[in-house]
């Protein structure tokens, strides 16, 4: 085994890696901030995805410069499916509130599926722009243009949400909701205003996150599961609520899934994923990066 | 005690259950007969009489996977059927000796939302409710292995495409028929097509096997490492995955170092796209490649663009065949779908003329008689001459479609051609 | 309440009797493949209703114990192997295989949230291996097949359901089930009054995990082929939790209702709307999580009182009807 080919499958892990992150990101931001499990993020990504295939498709619009329009549909989606159904969630009790979002996510993701089936078939569909393929070669690494991109977007949207989160009135007024809701309450904070913006901010990530798995891979009416999954690994190896954690979290995944495939077998490469998550869970439940919570 | 009561009431009931339940184990069946007998009777048992009257039609029933992972295959098939049975029923029907009359076909589908077990609830249903003789199966070789295993049980002819898993036929199954290529026919035919097509010196002798960890793809890998040498072929590189894989590049740089010139691989769609377009990331461009299955969906060259194209297939048919129907057939389905027929509506065409052939053979409606026929037969269907082996499947010729400027091309075998086979494969990087 | 009780009683054991003389009246099998279906449904949702709901702790992974019961039954029944000794195992391999996970998980209180995703990600891990070691169809024997007798297979899985429902209510109605909802309604509670938690949770997994194997029994006797992961697949994990909640999760009629509700559902409505049925589940299981968390229990409890309460209007106004009304709406 060369060691261009190590490199190039770490390289490799890196890119698939950052999407994870950037799967991650807005489940990870929902569930830190409202306590609202929802398991049908991978449906939504799956809704982006789909966006920016009849943009791409029908009116010929690159998917990077479609990215706004395809996280623009996904907030009105993801605003008709909270006032519809999650915000009435909202003052139960946190357990009660995870468990029922759960099962709301899981009756949601149904629907979704199914009403994907009917709009664009089973057939599973992808955007292949025309510079799909090339790529730059580094030391015998080929780096492709796309893949690139994608790990480029989900780093910048990252960074931008971090600060957002930072920065702004706003941003800090959803941290402070998603520490003690009450607090915040008490300081004048619009709590319920907080959980819909958290909420729409989550679907829209996941509308650009699956974008970016269009381009990359392909979207099909049942890959919703697959991507929860995975978005709930990188949640909670980076550890709930934290950006960067998700991001270095979904890293993680993503080189260690590649490793497994060099060095034991391409058969494994998920099961070395979900296994090094069960231990994190056990060893530390706060996640790799994740504060630990009283 | 409230505990010990409530358990004592277990306790009986569940002997109770297990006595009344062992009561009928061990006589014979109702409906069980000597296995031998009756199949010779019924021909000579009827003598001349008025006949009976007749049904009112000829029941078929099908559970077709239309929504979960196989829906892309169901919606080929499902059509296929449809357009068949009113084909016949435009003609008035089956001709049943027995009757002395034509009688129509009805066709009940069910969808089994691509869960085995659902499939076999579904065939449970329309047994118990349209009392079918032919059971037509869905698409996928899980599918077909739990269904197959309902028409055994009630001895009920089944015929079933869209799945080259060989081994469901190696279990025995008597009411089994597949007029669809198997394993076996696309592990010898894609080396006896690269020899016939491409003169010695030129051929892509290096081959790569990229086998996914599902029964039919260890299979089919494991049949083409055997046959590879015999046809001075070399495998190069053997590698395993499994299905819905994000990162292929391991395995595209291992076939890339090895300076492999031939790519043989079954992945299901999700992984097809992935593979091919990391291939093109990564700057490998074999000369030759057959894809099965992820390519057989009509989107596939919507999705790919040109990194799509110079990929093969063996999809058991294809719509430019120049049998007698097939004409016909694709013009119903233009008009129905805007496209010539779908690789995998040609064959459920071929299963319902397959059906309808056996019966009128038959001359009765009588199960045992229809399987024997269709055991027996030997006709022209829109796949082409069709007879069927001791095991259940079909002797149909196994053509090989290539995908050219986004179009599948039929390029095998010369006679039937849409296209010459395009080799060797432009690399991807100067389309 | 003692004759509610025995009113209670009375209709269990008509329909355990109509159970039992069903296949008798000259039914389809197709009737009798559906009872099957929902006799397996039903024990999946109630042994998976020892843990998430007296306890709980939601198991989003059930499917896991459910596989390696079928596979279990399954690898030992087509070896020639007797048939209780192969249902037997298929509840010990999985009981066994939860303490793996239950004892580091409850020994270090792993949130319920982590326990509920670390679940799904360990059916998900059994789900990919059992795929890569044993990617194939299991067949019955070709002699099974050929003979297929429903009824056996009927009667069994009845008695293993009833079996499943009988252990279920036989532990919840013990010291060890007011155990469990104790620490169900507060652990630190529960323990300060010399509960150990831990324990009792652990119990309540082990139970949940052998009956959840027994329904993998019932189903590798039952099924003719399937691929040995299938099993495993995550529809088996969720469509218990779905049955459970929708019949009342914490109770023990619950989760059969909700099976049985389920199933007749599901059956109506392939046959109603065809290809859209699972939007139209999706929309009315949402519906029933949001607007009856009690499910339909609960729902009937609902109707059930403002009957009573028309009814004793009429009459005159009495204490009991007071309190009924006292209780809470939602």
């Amino acid at each position: 085994m060369s060691t261009t080919m190590v490199a190039q499958s770490l390289a490799s892990g890196i890119l698939v890696g950052a999407l994870y992150g950037l799967a991650a990101v807005g489940l990870s931001l929902v569930f830190g901030v409202t306590k609202i499990l929802n398991v049908s993020h991978g449906e939504l990504l799956m809704l982006g995805g789909y966006t920016s295939f009849w943009l791409f498709t029908l009116m010929g619009v690159d998917p990077f410069a479609g990215i706004p329009l395809s996280m623009f549909a996904l907030v009105i989606i993801g605003l008709i499916v909270y006032q519809l159904l999650f915000s009435r969630l909202i003052k139960l009790p946190t357990e009660d509130k995870i468990r029922t979002s759960l099962l709301v996510g899981f009756g949601l993701g149904l629907v979704l599926q199914n009403v994907a089936l009917r709009l664009w078939t089973a057939d599973n569909r992808g955007i292949t722009p025309s510079y799909a393929g090339a790529a730059l070669t580094i030391l015998g690494v080929r780096l492709p243009y796309v893949r690139v991109a994608s790990l480029v977007i989900a780093f910048v949207f990252l960074v931008a949400l971090q600060l957002f989160l930072q920065k702004t009135y706003t941003g800090k007024a959803i941290r402070a909701t998603a520490q003690d809701w009450e607090a915040a309450t008490l300081m004048g904070i619009n709590v319920y205003r907080v959980y819909l913006l958290s909420f729409v901010l989550g679907t829209a990530l996941a509308g650009a996150a699956g974008t970016l798995v269009a381009v990359g891979y392909s979207v099909e009416p049942v890959m919703g599961l697959h991507w929860t999954l995975k978005a709930l690994i990188v949640l909670v190896m980076g550890g709930i609520g934290s950006i960067a954690g998700t991001l270095v979290g979904g890293l993680i995944l993503g080189v260690t899934e590649s490793a497994a495939a060099v060095w034991i077998s391409g058969n494994y490469r998920h099961v070395v994923g979900l296994v090094i998550f069960i231990l994190v869970l056990l060893v530390r439940p706060q996640g790799l990066f994740g504060a630990k919570e009283g | 005690m409230r505990t010990e009561k409530v358990m004592a009431i277990m306790t009986v009931l569940l002997v109770g259950a297990l006595l009344v339940g062992c009561g009928p184990a061990t006589p014979t069946p109702t409906q069980a007969p000597p296995t031998v007998a009756p199949t010779k009777a019924p021909p000579t048992a009827e003598p001349t009489k008025a006949p009976p009257p007749a049904p009112e039609y000829i029941e078929f029933g099908a559970s077709i996977p239309l929504t979960g992972k196989y829906g892309a295959l169901g919606a080929m098939v499902k059509p296929g059927y449809e357009i068949a049975v009113a084909d016949i029923n435009a003609q008035g029907g089956v001709y049943v000796a027995e009757y002395g009359k034509k009688i129509p076909i009805r066709l009940t589908i069910y969808d089994d939302e691509s869960d085995p077990t659902k499939a076999v609830s579904k065939l449970e249903t329309i047994y118990a409710e349209q009392n079918p003789v032919i059971f037509l199966g869905g698409a996928a070789s899980d599918m077909h292995a739990a269904t197959a295993a309902v028409a055994e049980k009630y001895k009920v002819p089944y015929l079933g495409i869209a799945f080259a898993l060989y081994s469901i036929h190696q279990q025995g199954y008597r009411y089994l028929f597949s007029p669809f290529p198997k394993s076996p026919a696309q592990a010898r035919d894609v080396f006896e097509i690269l020899n016939a097509s491409i003169p010695e010196g030129e051929r892509p002798t290096k081959v790569a096997i990229f086998q996914e960890t599902t029964d039919w793809g260890i299979e089919l890998g494991n049949l083409w490492k055997e046959n590879a040498p015999k046809y001075g072929y070399e495998v190069v590189v053997y590698e395993t995955y499994a299905p819905r894989t994000e990162d292929m590049s391991a395995m595209i740089l291992k076939a890339k170092e090895a300076g492999a010139e031939t790519l043989l691989t079954v992945p299901a769609p999700p992984d097809g796209i992935t593979m091919v377009k990391q291939m093109a990331e990564l700057g490998w461009t074999p000369k030759f490649t057959l894809m099965i299955r992820a390519p057989e969906n009509v989107t596939w060259g919507e999705t790919m663009g040109k990194n799509g194209d110079y990929v093969t297939i063996f999809p058991g048919w294809h719509h430019a065949e120049n049998f007698p129907g097939v004409a016909e057939l694709n013009a119903k389905y233009q008009a129905q779908f805007g496209r010539p027929a779908d690789l995998l509506t040609g064959p459920a065409y071929a299963c319902v003329q397959i059906a309808a052939a056996a019966i009128e053979k038959a001359g009765t409606l009588d199960r045992e008689a229809i399987r024997d026929a269709i055991a027996a037969i030997n006709m022209m269907t829109v796949v082409g001459p069709v007879t069927f082996n001791a095991d259940g499947t079909g002797n149909v010729l196994n053509p090989l479609v290539q995908w050219q400027n986004g179009k599948q091309e039929l390029v095998w075998p010369p006679e039937h051609a849409s296209a010459p086979l395009a080799y060797p494969a432009v690399p991807f990087d100067q389309r | 309440m003692t004759a509610k009780k025995g009113i209670s009683l009375a209709l269990l054991a008509v329909g355990v009797v109509v159970l039992l003389l069903i296949p008798r009246l000259g039914v389809s099998d197709s009737l009798l493949n559906l009872l099957i279906l929902m006799f397996i449904y039903t024990m999946l949702a109630t042994s998976w209703n020892i843990l998430g709901g007296y306890t709980g702790q939601i198991n989003l992974g059930h499917a896991a114990f459910f596989g390696l019961g079928t596979l279990a039954a399954r690898m030992l029944y087509t070896a020639g192997r007797p048939l209780p000794l192969a249902l037997l195992v298929a509840g010990i391999v999985p009981a066994v295989f939860s303490m793996l996970i239950g004892v580091p998980a409850f020994r270090l209180r792993l949130r319920g949230d982590y326990f509920t995703i670390g679940t799904l990600a360990l059916s998900q891990i059994l789900y990919i291996t059992v795929g890569n070691v044993l990617p194939k169809i299991t067949y019955l024997p070709m002699a099974d097949i050929q003979n297929y007798q429903i009824l056996p297979r009927y009667y069994i899985i009845l008695a293993l359901t009833l079996f499943t429902i009988g252990a279920a209510y036989a532990l919840v109605k013990s010291r060890l089930g007011l155990g469990l909802v104790a620490v169900r309604e507060n652990e630190d509670a529960a323990e300060s009054l010399g509960v150990n938690a831990f324990a009792h949770k652990l119990l309540a997994l082990a139970v949940s995990a052998f009956l959840g194997g027994l329904a993998g029994g019932a189903y590798a006797y039952y099924q003719a082929s399937y691929y040995f992961n299938y099993t495993f697949s995550p529809p088996w994990s969720l469509e218990p939790v779905n049955m459970a909640f929708i019949g009342g999760v914490g109770t023990i009629h619950g989760p059969i209702i909700g099976a049985v509700f389920f199933v007749l559902l599901k059956e109506w409505l392939v046959l109603k709307v065809g290809e859209y049925h699972l939007i139209i589940f999706g929309v009315l299981f949402i519906l029933v999580v949001l607007f009856l968390p009690g499910g339909l229990v609960e729902a009937w409890e609902r109707i059930r009182r403002v009957i009573v309460r028309r009814t004793r209007a009429k009459v005159t106004v009495s204490p009991a009807c007071a309190r009924d009304n006292g209780l809470p709406g939602n």
